[in-house]
Order: structure tokens, then C-alpha cells, then sequence
């Protein structure tokens, strides 16, 4: 089951690692493609080659500093508050739902829901951008209206997995609530 | 030819949507279109008349053009503002004197204008023209002079192209405005105080009052009216002549081509007119719906 | 209208089980398709109900059924109705009278994805006021789909802006496989408007649901005669006549009553007679009904009245009908055609012949010598239904299905012999660059990457068969 081939909404492949720590305990992490050196030599690359030819007609040796520290700054705050390196949810069948997010520098960040607060987990649709997909989200109740949907929260925001991968983890994820 | 295959054509097509008909949804019958009605009420225009019409649309380029050869005149000096301002008052007088016996022939009855008011009002005009015409004269001293020729050329352009030829009396607010803007404009490119002043008041009678009279003698007299016409295209191509025959014969084509070659091409061109009319068309509602009625 | 789900699709949990049975008792070819137009709910009116409805029965005859709009206000997304019509409220900007702008390229992309993730095979774009209908043809014809076009409204040839409209509507219909019509004089008008071959345009008429529109005498006022008028309040509903209409018979009649539904910018009129004749207790006016009310004020009335100058079909008399109601009409666009002569007094569209009209009916009235509203209502019900109106789109769709969408060099060859040399130039360019755009979207995000949508109607509904097997688990 683990080898089926999951592509995001680009087509661009990610996996899918499902771990299963007891009955009702599980974990599913979505992994995109780690940050390509090719894409970094060409983005750096165009960004100096620009930056040489302002300093060949203005002769001022600033531009080319400027372009070393945009470079550095730009690559840290690609990995740092851009790419993700992969999201994960963890589903805890008596507790409640933690979503994380771990970016390429290591940087992570995690929320949790707990129980109470979740209505249920779904598939739906959204237009985004110029494009409709479908997105996996956890729909949350005030514990004051049981009936009512608060608020949405949508999963895998970032690398936004394709149907099959989502209703995999859907599954799953159905399996937990409703042994709860 | 439909979906539903051949009809079986024993019972008569009707336009109805309420029955069901043994005919396909798509079906066409002899009698579509029969409604359609082309060219109705349309009006025939005849080439002579048309002419005759477009005269007032003639005199009136040719008013543009003899304001202009006077402007020209009064520039060079070859016409001193005292003969120009007296011409003009006997020019004025005589006109109000054809106006008045015209509409004595009329005399519809309420007639709330006496000659005091008209005189009053006259007088108002020409004191205050005349007060102000030093400050008009030196009005665009700042502004290039091209761009006062450039101003005035559109501004004339304007008065002819707003001009409301079915109803010229009065003139248009925006006509008789671009007019005099036009004439404030060229009036204060001539050497002296006098000459704005005698400029003005001849924009005046030009744009103003003229339209006014050639509207009457229209409506009384179309016989006259026609001459009328044909004696200021004749005066304006003349005026401009002695001043510049380049000018003289650019107007007399442009004459020649609004008076007749125009209403030919309207008259040629009505034969294509294709006016659909069936109903599908919004009805009209004819009748006066004064919901006041019965007070 | 009924209710209104949340946009949550549950994912399928056996995909694969319950598809067979459904198969083996489809009689012919199911179709997908798309309704494509700017109206529709919660925007209020006759081609929003006409889209709503037909759907509806094309749903119920195993199509799959989606409705593309632009986003109202915060709807937008995707939305699912009653028995899983699915629409989707795409965000395009509204210029005017909720008509979307048109740049003819901008909606390309999301009408695409909508097309290709629902695997649309028919396109059927409403009225010719929306935008978003011409566009949504122009690029289905560009994504070889095949088209059809449903016409509302009548419009005139006489002045500047029908010149204009008039053209644009021939360049978009040129090349659509089919168009539909309400009436007979609406077909008349649109194949002239779009100088189309009449072969390829089917009149169709709107229809009623009966069952909302019942007849009941009990909650008349028999010691006084109601006259129901239900437009909106703007010129073309004729509401200046009606201003002529209600002095002129109050008059003559104390027992005259008029119940007014609807609002607009004419209500003035109205109020102005009524505040000059001192007929505030007989003449009310409602303001704006919703659908479910018109019922409510329907049957307080004896006589009905529309004094409309152009209507290609007019639901409203036939509601009025419906209700057991006498209906006094002008006889102007596709209105004769409606209700046959012994249902409606046609009038011409002035204040003189529509005083006359009435007079008659009221005399009528007072005689006694009028049918039924149960049998008024009886001979009305079965003329039009919407699942006639779906049967025959149905041959439609089929006979569309057969056709072949033009391909790009035959469509241009056709825009420019069709539609004039200058028009037809600069919109063959355009459906030029309209496939160039396709090429590169799809190089883009190519179909491949998109996911099929999961079908909620059509053969494979998952609606449905949850329905079906909640029947049988209650049998």
C-alpha cells in the first residue's frame, strides 16, 4: 500500500507515510520534494548574472553586495516561512487532532483541536486560485451549538496532496472517529 | 428533419404553445415570419427638399466663414471698428425691423415682449461689452497666439457641430457658448479696446440674433428662405475670396458638399434601409398618461 | 427551493460496488451537462427558476446536472442543492445588473476546470443578457464540447445598442450546435436577431409547477371584485398603463379592489394615483413577493392582470391561471401563444382597450357566468410541466450529442462567411487566441493532474444511489 504514487495538484510527487501507533492513535505525514540545488543554483545564478550587468554599466560595487545579501536573505526566508518539508496530522482518538508543519530549515509549527471541538473530518471543494481542488478539513463545533459548524480547518495546506491521497487518509482518519 | 422524425402533416401547424403538436420542437413552418413587417411608416425623402434643408446647415458654415474674413479684415486694418460698428447697427436695426412685422403676421396672441425690454436688454449688452472689452482685450495676452487660433478653430468647430438646425431659436446654450468663447478668444488678438468691442457685438448679431430671424423667415416665408440661404453662402465664399481664394474655395466645396452632395447620398442610401418590425417588438404607449386627469 | 447542504462531499466508501445494478436500466445515452448563465439563486426571477427546474427533472431522468454562476456576495465556491445539483459560484467580477464582465479570456480557466473535472460533454449556456453565457460557449466550442443555448428574452432592432447586442448574439450563436426558445415569436426574433438557419433552434416553453399554484375560492371576498397584478414595477411591465388603468375603473366600480405584487422604480406611479384618488383601501401595494408567497396573494383575486409591453413567454399569466384566476393580458411578444382563448382576454397595450377588457371580465364576474377555479385550474395544469420541458431538452441534448463540434479552422472559416468581415475578423482572432490559451492552460495544469469530480447525480450519482439504498433499507 505504501509504495502507491501520490503527486500534489502541480503533479509534482509527494508521499504519503501513514503510522499507525495503536488502534487509535495514528499518524499521517505528507512529504514534498526536498529544496532542488538546481533550483537554487538557477534562482541565485539569474539574480547575480542581473546583478553584474547593473554593475557593468553603473560601475558601483553596492550592486553586487546587494545581490550577495538578497540571495542569502531570500534562500533563509524560502526555507524558513515558505517550504515546507512535509505536514503531518496525528490523529489521537480520545484527545483530539494535532496539525504540524515542519519548514526546510527545521522550523516547525503545531496546533492542536481538541475532541470536543471537532464535528467531523471531510473532503471538500474550493476554488483556488485558477484551479477547483479538493482539500481535506476539519470541521469545528462551539461546544455551546453541537449542531452547528464553527469554523473550517482546512489540512495540508501546503502541499495540497490530489483526491486519492486525501481519501486515504480520510478513510483512516473515519475509521478513528467513529470508533470514538 | 427534427429529432422526433417526419411529422405526419394531416393537422395544420398553429402558433400556440399550449396544444400539443404532432411536429418536432424545431420545427419550421410556411408561416414563419409572416408577421414581420419591414420598413413600416417610414418616411420618403424627395433629393430637392432635402437640399432646400440642408441650406440652414450651408448658411450657417457660411456665417462661421464671413465672421472669420471680418476678424481677418479687422486685423489688417483694412476695415476700421467705426464702420463695422455702424454697419452692424443698421444691419441690426434693419433686422429687427423684418423680425417684428414678420411676427406681426403671426401674432399668436401672447406676446410678452414689449420694444422697451428688447431695447433695455440691448443696451445692457452693448454698455457692458463695451466696459469690459479693455479687460477681454488683454484676457490671453499670456497665451500664445497659437494656441488662441487652435482654440478658436475648435470652439467654432463645436458651435457648428451643436447647433440645433431643426429649432435654431434659440440657439443652443452650448453652440451659442462655443461661439462667443470662440469670438472672445479671436476679438482679443485685434490692435485695440474698440475693435473687441465691435468684434463682440457683431459675434453677437451673428451667432445670436441671426439664427433667430432665419428661423422666422423660414417658417413664414420658405420661398425667401432659400434665396436667403443662397445669398450667404454667396457673401460668405465672396468675403473669404478677397481675403484668401484658398480658403473661398475649400468652403465652397464643403457647401457644395453638405447642400448637395449629402442629401444625395441620403436619398441613395435609403433604398438599403432595412427596418425590422414584428411582435417581438416593445409596444409603445401612445396615449397621454397625465395621471392628473379629473382633479 | 428547498434545503441547502453544506458544500461537504463525503468521499465515496465503495466507489466500485453499487455503479452495475444502475447501468442495465438506462434506456439511452446519459449526458453531462453543464448550465452555464449569471442568474441564479439567490438572484430571483424566470430564468433562474427555468434552470433550477429543469435540472431538477434532468437529475430525476439520470443526467448529471452542474450549474456554473459567478459568486453572489459570499457565496461562492461550490455549493450543493436539492438532490446533489451542484453549483459552483465561480468569483468573476460583476459589471452591471448581475451580469459578469466580459474580456472573453479571463473565465477561461476556471470554466475549464469546471468542464474537464466534471467531464462535461453538453454545455447549455441561459439567456442573452448573461456574459458569462457567451463566454462559457465561446470556450466549450474552443474545448470541442458541444453547445447549447437557451434565449429568454425578446429585444427590438431599432436602435444603437440592439445593433450592437444583436451582434454579439450572432457571433456567439453562430457556431453553437442548438438553440432553444420560449416561443414561437421568440424563436422568430432570435433567428433574425442572430440570422440563424431556423432548422437549428427549438421552441420550448417555460413551464409551471402546478402543484404551487392551486386554486382556493375560500380565501376570496365575494362582496367585492380583486384585481392581482404581480411584475416588477418597471417600465417594460407596462406599470405606466396600469397607473392609467386603476383611476379609470375605481371610478366606475366602488367594489373594485387592486392587489399589488412587486417593487421597482415605477412604484411611484402607483403611489402618486393612489394618493391623488384617495384609494388607499382599495389599491395595496405589496412591495417585492418572494416565490412561495405569490401563491398566498394569487388567491385572494378574481382577475389577473399583466399589462406587460414585451414578454417572450410570461410565467405570470399562466400562474394566475393556474390559481383559477381570469387573466386579462396585452397581446403583445409571445403572450397569445400562451393560454388558449377561453382562459385570457387579450388586449391591446393601451390604457382604453385594457379598461375594456376588464370591463367585460368584471361584467362576467358579476354575472356569475365565469368557469371554476377548479376547472380553470384543471385545464391549465397539464399544458406545461417541467418534466415535458425536460423531455424535450432531452431530445435535444441527444440529437446535440450526434453532432460535431467545428473544428478550429472550419470555425473560423464559418465566423468570418457569418458574421460580416470586420466582426467576423476580430473574433475569429480571438478564438484563435482563445485556443492558444487552452494549449497553454493545458500545458500548464494538464487534465491529468486534475481530479474527476465525484459525481453526486447522472448514472453514477452518489446521491442517488445513497437514496436508493435508504429505500431499500426502509422497504
Amino acid at each position: 500500500m505504501e509504495d502507491e504514487t501520490y503527486t500534489d495538484i502541480n503533479g509534482k510527487a509527494i508521499s504519503l507515510d501513514c503510522q499507525s501507533h495503536s488502534g487509535l492513535c495514528r499518524e499521517f505525514t505528507v512529504s514534498s520534494a526536498k529544496v532542488s540545488i538546481g533550483k537554487v543554483m538557477v534562482y541565485t545564478c539569474s539574480v547575480w548574472l542581473f546583478a553584474y550587468a547593473v554593475f557593468f554599466f553603473t560601475q558601483n560595487t553596492a550592486v553586487l553586495s546587494c545581490a550577495i545579501l538578497i540571495t542569502l536573505v531570500g534562500m533563509m526566508f524560502h526555507i524558513h516561512f515558505v517550504k515546507v518539508d512535509h505536514e503531518s496530522l496525528l490523529v489521537i482518538g480520545s484527545l483530539g487532532i494535532q496539525v504540524s508543519s515542519s519548514y526546510a530549515s527545521g522550523r516547525e509549527t503545531t496546533t492542536f483541536i481538541e475532541m470536543s471541538r471537532i464535528k467531523d473530518i471531510v473532503i471538500n471543494e474550493a476554488i483556488y486560485m485558477h484551479q477547483i481542488i479538493y482539500y481535506l478539513c476539519v470541521l469545528l463545533k462551539d461546544p455551546s451549538e453541537p449542531n452547528a459548524v464553527s469554523s473550517v480547518v482546512p489540512l495540508f495546506q501546503n502541499s495540497k496532496p490530489r483526491l486519492n491521497c486525501l481519501v486515504k487518509v480520510y478513510k483512516s482518519c473515519q475509521e478513528i472517529l467513529s470508533k470514538c | 428533419m427534427g429529432p422526433d422524425g417526419a411529422p405526419g402533416p394531416s393537422v395544420p401547424w398553429q402558433k400556440v404553445l399550449w396544444e400539443r403538436q404532432p411536429f418536432p420542437d424545431n420545427y419550421v413552418d410556411q408561416r414563419f415570419l409572416e408577421e414581420l413587417r419591414r420598413n413600416e411608416g417610414i418616411r420618403q425623402y424627395r433629393y430637392w427638399t432635402v437640399v432646400k434643408e440642408a441650406g440652414f446647415v450651408g448658411q450657417q458654415l457660411s456665417c462661421v466663414a464671413i465672421f472669420i474674413s471680418l476678424w481677418l479684415y479687422m486685423e489688417q486694418g483694412l476695415l476700421s471698428p467705426e464702420t463695422l460698428l455702424w454697419s452692424s447697427l443698421v444691419c441690426a436695426l434693419l433686422g429687427y425691423g423684418l423680425y417684428q412685422s414678420l411676427s406681426s403676421q403671426v401674432e399668436s396672441g401672447c406676446e410678452p415682449r414689449t420694444r422697451l425690454a428688447d431695447l433695455q436688454s440691448a443696451a445692457i449688452f452693448l454698455s457692458f461689452t463695451f466696459g469690459f472689452s479693455p479687460v477681454l482685450k488683454t484676457l490671453t495676452e499670456s497665451v500664445s497666439t497659437d494656441t488662441v487660433y487652435a482654440m478658436s478653430a475648435i470652439m467654432l468647430l463645436a458651435h457648428l457641430v451643436s447647433f440645433p438646425y431643426t429649432h435654431p431659436s434659440p440657439p443652443g446654450s452650448l453652440s451659442l457658448n462655443a461661439a462667443l468663447f470662440a469670438s472672445v478668444c479671436l476679438a482679443s488678438r485685434l490692435p485695440g479696446a474698440l475693435h473687441t468691442f465691435a468684434m463682440l457685438s457683431c459675434a453677437l448679431m451673428v451667432f445670436a440674433l441671426w439664427p433667430c430671424l432665419l428661423q422666422r423667415v423660414r417658417d413664414i416665408a420658405p420661398t425667401h428662405f432659400t434665396g436667403v440661404c443662397l445669398g450667404v453662402c454667396v457673401g460668405g465664399v465672396g468675403g473669404l475670396g478677397l481675403q484668401s481664394p484658398g480658403g473661398a474655395v475649400l468652403l465652397a466645396l464643403a457647401l457644395g458638399s453638405v447642400t448637395l452632395l449629402c442629401p444625395l447620398l441620403l436619398v441613395r442610401l435609403q433604398r438599403h434601409k432595412d427596418n425590422i418590425q414584428g411582435p417581438w417588438d416593445e409596444a409603445e404607449i401612445h396615449e397621454d398618461l397625465d395621471h392628473g386627469r379629473g382633479t | 427551493m428547498g434545503q441547502r447542504r453544506r458544500s461537504a462531499v463525503k468521499a465515496p466508501s465503495s466507489p466500485s460496488v453499487s455503479a452495475a445494478g444502475e447501468v442495465a436500466r438506462v434506456p439511452h445515452k446519459k449526458h453531462k451537462i453543464c448550465m452555464v448563465s449569471d442568474f441564479f439563486y439567490p438572484n430571483m426571477g424566470g430564468v433562474e427558476s427555468h434552470i433550477y427546474q429543469l435540472s431538477q427533472c434532468l437529475i430525476e431522468k439520470g443526467h448529471k446536472v452542474v450549474i456554473a454562476t459567478h459568486a453572489y456576495g459570499r457565496r461562492k465556491g461550490v455549493r450543493y442543492l436539492t438532490n446533489g445539483l451542484k453549483v459552483y459560484y465561480l468569483p468573476l467580477q460583476v459589471m452591471y445588473n448581475q451580469s459578469t464582465s466580459t474580456t472573453v479570456f479571463h473565465s477561461l480557466p476556471l470554466l475549464r476546470c469546471v468542464f474537464v473535472r466534471e467531464g462535461i460533454t453538453v454545455v447549455h449556456a441561459h439567456s442573452s443578457f448573461s456574459a458569462m453565457a457567451h463566454d462559457a460557449l465561446f470556450h466549450a466550442k474552443t474545448m470541442g464540447l458541444n453547445t447549447v443555448f437557451t434565449d429568454h428574452s425578446l429585444f427590438g432592432f431599432a436602435d444603437v445598442s440592439s445593433v450592437l447586442t444583436n451582434k454579439l448574439l450572432t457571433v456567439s450563436l453562430c457556431d453553437t450546435n442548438h438553440i432553444v426558445c420560449v416561443s414561437y415569436t421568440s424563436k422568430e426574433n432570435t433567428v433574425l436577431r442572430a440570422a440563424l438557419n431556423p432548422e437549428i433552434v427549438s421552441v420550448i416553453p417555460n413551464a409551471v409547477d402546478p402543484t404551487d399554484f392551486t386554486p382556493d375560492p375560500s380565501q376570496r371576498q365575494d362582496d367585492t371584485i380583486t384585481i392581482v397584478v404581480i411584475s416588477r414595477l418597471v417600465y417594460r411591465k407596462g406599470t405606466d398603463l396600469l397607473g392609467g388603468i386603476i383611476p379609470e375603473l375605481c371610478l366606475k366600480h366602488p367594489d373594485l379592489h387592486f392587489l399589488i405584487g412587486g417593487e421597482g422604480p415605477k412604484r411611484i406611479v402607483l403611489e402618486e394615483v393612489r394618493e391623488k384618488y384617495q384609494l388607499h383601501d382599495r389599491v395595496r401595494l405589496l412591495g417585492a413577493l418572494e416565490h412561495k408567497d405569490v401563491r398566498g396573494v394569487l388567491v385572494q383575486g378574481h382577475i389577473f392582470l399583466n399589462t406587460s409591453l414585451t414578454e417572450a413567454f410570461c410565467m405570470a399569466i399562466v400562474e394566475g391561471a393556474s390559481c383559477g384566476l381570469q387573466v386579462v393580458s396585452t397581446r403583445v411578444g409571445g403572450i397569445p401563444e400562451v393560454l388558449p382563448d377561453d382562459l385570457i382576454t387579450l388586449c391591446e397595450p393601451t390604457v382604453r382597450s385594457l379598461c375594456a377588457g376588464l370591463e367585460t371580465v368584471i361584467a362576467k364576474q358579476r354575472s356569475g357566468s365565469v368557469p371554476s377555479p377548479a376547472s380553470i385550474h384543471a385545464k391549465v395544469r397539464n399544458l406545461y410541466t417541467w418534466r415535458n420541458v425536460a423531455e424535450r431538452t432531452e431530445k435535444v441534448y441527444d440529437r446535440v450529442a450526434g453532432e460535431e463540434v467545428l473544428p478550429l479552422d472550419r470555425r473560423l472559416q464559418r465566423l468570418r462567411t457569418h458574421c460580416g468581415p470586420v466582426a467576423g475578423s476580430i473574433f475569429a482572432l480571438f478564438a484563435v487566441m482563445d485556443f492558444l490559451f487552452v494549449l497553454l492552460l493545458q500545458w500548464l495544469v494538464p487534465d491529468r493532474f486534475m481530479d474527476m469530480a465525484v459525481d453526486a447525480t447522472g448514472p453514477q450519482g452518489l446521491w442517488r444511489q445513497e437514496k436508493s439504498r435508504k429505500d431499500s433499507a426502509i422497504n
